[in-house]
Parts: structure tokens; sequence; C-alpha cells
């Protein structure tokens, strides 16, 4: 006779079915259209709001505060407080001015400079050692910084730099670079230029390869100048690309601070202090958090009014010609 | 205007010879269709007049004049592209002028009215201001050939510049192309796989095979005597029958087609074979002593009306042409006639000069 076995060790028909049910369930909402894309964003959306939204958001609330790490009192509200003191500050528009000054000659040189190599190394396919030419043209951009920034100290050193040594050859005196006042802000722009150019190139080379080749052709058959092809065709076609490097340059050198920190340290007295490094002396020499984050959000909007003015000058003949 | 001389001219990129040298001479004043198949070498070659590609070996003269290292700009040519080229942040009327002001020797109102001239046959002149943005591909391109057309060059190339244009505006252009070409006399070299436009347009056609011109002759010429079996078969629509023969004998040869032997001289004769359009193949209702019978196998209709019925003789296939009306039925017989004087005999791919076929 068969005796079988106890009820509660013998597996049930229905526990695998509900386990099977839910299985079931789960790959269903998986599968739905919708439902993929949300997750693979997942990843990405929590990134983006534990290290750019909380952050913006604590910055923008620690600007109403008055709160100092030295003082040991807890933050305060304040209102405005903070960005009155920032707009009352004639430091502050001096660092701010320095700063715009720094920016146009930074980006200027930087989109010539750019553009004429960018030019000169387009359609060279064949020429002997471009490879490496390339290659060493594009080392300053890959340096970090403070690397860069020792570099050019050592090169610009009055006594024992390579610079002031080739200057004595010639005949002349020894100049402090990084010393005078006069010479100083010059000297940290020409290593902003020397390191970023080559970005500017890339960006040239990329604004080049989006031009058409038959439009290049009809204008060699049409016995164009050079300068009407280059107006004509090559910046027509290559303009959003290159807008786009110069405004990333823009906002980049905007925020210039490691090189000055390491080469001159905003001196002699403040001709080379730019605002990203006062902020930084803010933060983290007084510890004014609070003023410190006004400033941040000052920055933050001026870079916003950057990026939008470029936007609207390069849609700008667009929608004008959308206009009726 | 110059003729334009190639002279064993060739291209090779890599191992693929795209141009294989060429000697051929365009001759002044006239307009030469460049026709073949996609990759047979008509645009490299073309691209070689331009100056837009630098030949491996050869010779090129525009007249007495040797062109070969000259760039584009010293070459007195006028080109358009497939697509319409343009210089997009300009009008209709500055893209034309354009070209026209680099000439010193043009003052701005003779750029003018050379423009307006232009316009006016182009059908543009209400788009003269017009910026090239708001213009349709078919608008753009018909700027493209006023823009050329205008520098009045010793030569004026066109790469099949309506390719990517729709129906209308490729009528309208060749329509303003048949225009110039009334007007004005330059030596036109014109690149098309077009057969129609080749025919329509050209003084004389070079087709290409290969990288080599297999022909180079006035359209009809090409038409009724290809020299090649390709040239028969790659003109027309369908191309010509090819009918391989049933046997030989003591000099005559024998095809399904045909109700007898045919003759042919004392020749070395390796694979021949008959090329007949079908145009040139009667389809009789009733038997006659010069028509062999043969089995519709399908019918259709062609632009135009006509019908076109494919049909089998034993194991020869064919098709022809008929008047507009009614087909006979599929799987109905009826008797053919090819007529002779059409026909063409093609030796090992090649044609036999005529003077060597007597009909038995």
């Amino acid at each position: 006779m068969e005796t079988g076995a106890p009820a509660a060790l013998t597996p049930t028909r229905d526990a695998p079915a509900a386990r099977h049910g839910l299985w079931d369930g789960f790959t269903r909402f998986l599968g739905r259209r919708e439902v993929l894309p949300l997750l693979l964003l997942i990843p990405v959306l929590i990134f983006f709001i534990v290290w750019n939204l909380i952050p913006t958001l604590w910055l923008l609330g620690l600007g109403f505060y008055r709160f100092s790490l030295t003082s040991g009192r807890p933050p305060r509200f304040a209102g405005i407080y903070n960005y009155q003191t920032i707009l009352n500050d004639a430091g502050i528009w001096f660092d701010l001015s320095r700063t715009f000054i720094f920016v146009f000659f930074a980006v200027a040189l930087e989109t010539i400079f750019g553009v004429a190599l960018g030019l000169l190394f387009w359609n060279s396919h064949r020429l002997p050692g471009r490879r490496i030419a390339l290659t060493m043209l594009f080392a300053p951009m890959v340096l970090t910084p403070v690397a860069a920034g020792t570099f050019w100290r050592l090169i610009y050193d009055p006594t024992f730099g390579v610079l002031n040594f080739m200057i004595r050859g010639l005949g002349f005196r020894s100049v402090d670079f990084l010393g005078d006042s006069h010479v100083a802000f010059g000297a940290v722009l020409a290593v902003d230029v020397w390191m970023w150019t080559p970005f500017m190139v890339l960006m040239t080379l990329a604004a080049l390869a989006s031009v058409p080749k038959a439009e290049l052709e009809a204008a060699e058959i049409d016995r164009l100048a050079w300068h009407q092809r280059l107006r004509l065709i090559v910046l027509h076609h290559g303009k959003f690309i290159l807008m786009l490097g110069i405004l990333l340059r823009t906002i980049d050198a905007f925020k210039t601070m490691d090189l000055i920190y390491d080469m001159t340290y905003g001196g002699p007295g403040s001709t080379t202090q730019l605002v990203a490094m006062t902020l930084y002396r803010r933060a983290f020499e007084a510890f004014n958090m609070g003023s410190s984050s006004a400033l941040a959000v000052i920055l933050l909007l001026i870079s916003i009014a950057f990026t939008a003015t470029f936007i609207f000058v390069l849609h700008w003949r667009e929608r004008r010609e959308a206009s009726p | 205007m110059p003729d334009i001389r190639l002279t064993h001219l060739s291209r090779v990129f890599g191992a693929f010879k795209a141009v294989d040298d060429i000697t051929t001479v365009f001759p002044e004043g006239t307009v030469t269709c460049l026709l073949g198949p996609s990759g047979c070498g008509k645009t490299t070659l073309m691209r070689m007049i331009a100056g837009l590609e630098m030949p491996t070996t050869g010779s090129i003269n525009f007249g007495q004049r040797e062109m070969t290292h000259l760039p584009p700009g010293k070459r007195d040519v006028a080109m358009v592209f497939q697509y319409p080229v343009m210089y997009r942040t300009l009008s209709v009327i500055e893209n034309i002028e354009l070209p026209l002001r680099r000439d010193r020797k043009l003052s701005a109102a003779e750029c003018r009215r050379r423009a307006d001239e232009v316009l006016e046959v182009l059908q543009l002149t209400g788009e003269r201001h017009k910026h090239i943005g708001d213009l349709d591909i078919g608008t753009r391109q018909k700027v493209a050939v006023g823009r050329a057309i205008a520098r009045r060059c010793d030569v004026i190339l066109f790469d099949e510049p309506t390719t990517n244009v729709e129906v209308h505006a490729k009528l309208a252009l060749i329509r303003a192309f048949k225009e110039f070409r009334a007007r004005l006399k330059q030596t036109v070299i014109y690149v098309t796989h077009d057969q129609t436009e080749a025919m329509t347009l050209a003084d004389q056609i070079a087709l290409m095979q290969s990288g080599r011109i297999s022909q180079c002759a006035p359209p009809h010429v090409m038409y009724d005597k290809p020299e090649s079996r390709f040239g028969g078969w790659f003109l027309g629509n369908p191309g010509m029958n090819f009918v391989m023969p049933r046997g030989r004998e003591n000099g005559t040869i024998r095809f399904d087609v045909l109700p007898g032997a045919l003759a042919f001289p004392a020749l070395t004769l390796g694979e021949v074979s008959l090329g007949i359009r079908p145009e040139h193949v009667d389809v009789l209702a009733a038997p006659s002593e010069d028509a062999v019978p043969a089995r519709i196998i399908r019918s259709s209709i062609t632009i135009g009306g006509q019908n076109l019925l494919s049909l089998a003789v034993g194991e020869t296939r064919l098709k022809a042409k008929t008047a507009p009306g009614a087909p006979p039925a599929d799987g109905s017989t009826v008797f053919i006639r090819c007529r002779l004087e059409h026909a063409v005999f093609f030796n090992d791919g090649l044609r036999l000069p005529e003077a060597v076929r007597l009909a038995s």
C-alpha cells in the first residue's frame, strides 16, 4: 500500500505556479514599451540628481545665509545680504572685469590660432610627419593645468628660466614675467592660449570635415578667392561646430583658477586675480560659505548668459529668414 | 571654342583602373554625352577634364593648349554637379553673378546683364532676389545651371545634373539646356546614365564600359549600329535582342528567328550572334514566307501604349514591340518577321561590318 510523503514535505503545485505568475508579471512589466527606456534612464537620473541638482539647490540656498566655518555659529538666514555685499564690493567688480578681459583675449587668440592651424592641417594627409605634428600640437591640452603651470613657471623664471636665457642671449635684460605687474597678466594669458589652442584646432578640423567637398570643388572651378571660399563655404558649414568650440572655451576660460593658482596665486598684487580665484579664496581661505555660494550663483548666471547669447547669435539668421 | 583632346588618358585608384587608356576627341561646339552604367568611369573622366582629378598617365588638351596639370581655375571650364551646389548665404542673382565678378574684364553692368539673361531663359526672373534656402532642389539646380552658363566658358561640364531633381524640374532643366544650346556654342560634356537624356541632348554619345569608351558616335548611329553587344544591350528599353545561331553549315548560319540560313563570306568566325531591336520584330497573326512561328510567353504595356511581347521560338527567347491595341493572348502562337535591314551581327561580341553579311 502506498503511504505517500508527509504533506509538509511534499512540494505543492501552487507555489511554483505563483512564482511563475510573479515572474511573468515582472517580465510583462519590463516588456512594456515605456518601461525599459525609463529603467535605462534611472542611473543617469540618480547621478544627475545626486551630483548636479542637489548641490546646485544647496548652493542656491546657502547664498541666502550668513555662514562662516570659522565663526562656529550655525547658518543664519540673511535674505539677499550676500548678493548686496558682492555687488557693492569694488574688488569683485575689478576681478570680474579682469576676467572678462582674460576670457575675451584668450578665446579670441585661441580661435584665431586654432582656425589658422586647423586650416594648415586640413587636407595635409600626405604631408610627411603630419601625425607626429598633430600629436605634439595636442600635447598641451592633455596636460593638467597644475603641471603646465609649474612647467611654465620654470620657463618664465627670471634667473634660471630658458626664456630669459634666450632674452639675455639676444642682449636684453631679464624679464620677471610672473613678478612684474605689467607683464604677469599677459604671461598667464599666453600659457592659457598655449594650452587651449589645440582644442580649437580640434574643433576647426571637425568643422572642416563637415564642409561638402562638392562645394569646395565648385568654388575652385568658379575661381573664388580664398577669403570667399572661407566665408561662403567653410564658415557657413563649420560655424556651428566652431561656435560650440568658442562657447565651451568661453565657459571654461571663465572658470580658470588652477593655472593662476599655480603660476601667480593672483599676483603680483591682484593683477592676475580672476573671479574664480576670488571664489576659491572666499570659500577655502576665508571659509565664508554663504558669500562664496552667492558669488558662485552669480558666476553660474553669467555662464548661462554666455550660452544663451551664443545660441541666440548662432540661430539669429535662421530666425530672421523664418520670420515673414 | 576649342575641341577637347584626350590622349592615352588613364586614372588608377590602387589596383582599380577607373579610366583605362582613352584616346578620343570631343569636337568643338558639340554636346558629348558620356553614357554608361554606374562605375564605368564617366564621372572620373569628366573630373579629369575639369581638373578636379589628376590623370595617372596621358594628356588633356583644349585645342592646342595643354591642360593636363593645370588647376580647374585656369582651365576656363564651368561645371554643374549632381547635387545643386550653391553658395547658400547668397541670393539667386548673387549666386550667378559671383563667378562673373571674378572676371576683371567684365564690368558690373555686363555681369548683371548676363545674369539677367540666364534668369530669363531659366524662367527665374521672379526668384532673382530670393534666398537659396527658400528654393526647392529643382530650382536650385536651375540656378547652378545658370551660374555655369552665364560664365560662357570654353567648356561646360554637366555631371548628371538631373539625377536628383523631380520629373517636372528635370523637364524644365532639359528645356533650358536646349534653349541655351541654340544660343551659345560651347563644347559641352554631359555625364548621364539616362539613355533618353543622352539620345535627346547629345550631338554624339561616348558609351563607356569598364573605363574605356566602347563607341563614340551620333545617337542614331549608336542606336542603329552598336559597335558591341554591350552597346546594343545598354541602349534601348528594353535593349537589343541577341539571338544565338542554331547551327553552321558550309559557310552558312541558321538562326531560329529566321526562316532561311544566312551566308557569310570566308571569315574566321568566332561566336556569332544576331542583334535585333524589339521594334524591328514584326508580329503577324497569319503565316508568311519570311516569318517563323513563335509562342507568346507574356505581354505587357510600355510607356506610350505599345505592347511589349516576350516570345519563344524554339529555345530562343526574344522581345517584340507592337502598336497599341489588344495584345495576343499569352500562350497563343503568332508569326514573327525580323527585319533584316535593321539587324546587326556580332562576332565575339563585336559588330561585323555590313559588307560581310549576305542573306541567302
